[in-house]
């Protein structure tokens, strides 16, 4: 696996913006390059793992956040993201 | 082009997340200005659609004043019967979000795409050739008592008098109406937002039930001939 390309403190915000926010990080991204996301325990670190997986992106690495209160570091490597067209 | 600020990121987090869509798709629909051919009942849906999708100007073309049948819309009140359609209609939209500058159509303003629900056919195809001639991308709504139609023209598609309806045209109801310019509101902001991502088709909403199909070029049409460089790409054709 690759070093993160960038970090992204999401912390502080709430679904859908956890999300959005990681999106158009992950869009500025290249295939196969890593984006190390910040995540608050709970909604957050439980769904944004799933909905990046459902997007095409692969979580390569969800651990506890090294001095973060009831936090995770996500590590996302990016994908091919699904076309409209690939929708089920 | 700058990144989208947070609080547009707030306001439009479900759309961004629509696949194909997202950061630069919403700055093109930030950037655009629409001129909207026909403002009345027919066109409601499609109004609040384009404002509620983040377009950054909606430019109103409409002369008349609101009709007892526009009432039935989404933007008129029974009480705005006889007031200037543009006026009231701009109101009305101006209070669903800041992100949208709504006027009248100024003089001399040139838009990036437009949306025609003209009241008549002559009205539709002579908005719809404008747009065409400017090289902008345009959707044209047809309804009719069936439903009725949206004809997606992308720059250099075959235009709308090739692919318009040739059938009678009657005033459909106002649910089907509404659905209509939802699907015509649907259309443009795909072509704003993602240009090349959908070719000129036709939509027909019949009962309920839509299908698609790609617009083909009459023979000899001038539209075949794009105004500023040359023969436009191909498209099937028709005799």
């Amino acid at each position: 696996m690759s070093a993160p390309r960038a970090t992204l403190d999401l912390r502080p915000f709430a679904c859908p913006l956890t999300y959005v926010k990681a999106r158009i990080a992950l869009d500025r991204l290249a295939p196969g390059e890593v984006l190390e996301l910040w995540l608050s325990a709970g909604e957050p670190a439980e769904s944004l793992p799933r909905s990046a997986e459902e997007d095409g992106h692969r979580v390569v690495g969800v651990e506890p956040l090294a001095g973060g209160e009831r936090a995770f570091r996500v590590l996302v490597e990016k994908g091919t993201p699904r076309s409209a067209e690939e929708l089920p | 082009m700058t990144a989208l600020a947070d609080d547009r990121l707030a306001r439009f987090a479900r759309q961004l997340l629509v696949p194909g869509f997202g950061e630069l798709a919403q700055l093109r629909l930030q950037e655009a200005r629409v001129r909207a051919v026909g403002a009345g009942g027919a066109a409601s849906a499609a109004l609040v659609y384009l404002v509620q999708a983040g377009v950054g100007r909606l430019w109103l073309d409409d002369a008349e004043p609101v009709a007892p049948a526009d009432a039935t819309g989404w933007l008129f009140h029974p009480d705005t019967v006889g007031m200037p359609r543009a006026e009231v209609a701009r109101m009305a939209l101006s209070s669903l979000s800041r992100f949208t500058d709504v006027a009248r159509y100024p003089t001399g303003g040139v838009p990036t795409a437009a949306l025609v629900a003209a009241p008549s056919v002559v009205q539709a195809l002579s908005a719809a050739e404008v747009a065409r001639r400017a090289g902008i991308p345009h959707v044209v709504l047809e309804p009719d008592a069936e439903g009725g139609s949206v004809v997606t023209v992308p720059p250099r598609a075959p235009c709308y008098s090739c692919a318009r309806s040739t059938g009678g045209a009657e005033r459909p109801p106002v649910a089907a109406s509404a659905a209509l310019a939802a699907l015509a509101a649907a259309e443009l902001v795909q072509l704003i937002a993602s240009p090349g991502a959908i070719p000129g088709r036709r939509i027909e909403i019949v009962r309920g039930v839509a299908t698609a199909q790609p617009t083909s070029r009459l023979a000899g049409c001038a539209c075949g001939v794009d105004p500023r460089s040359g023969p436009a790409q191909s498209a099937g054709q028709k005799p």
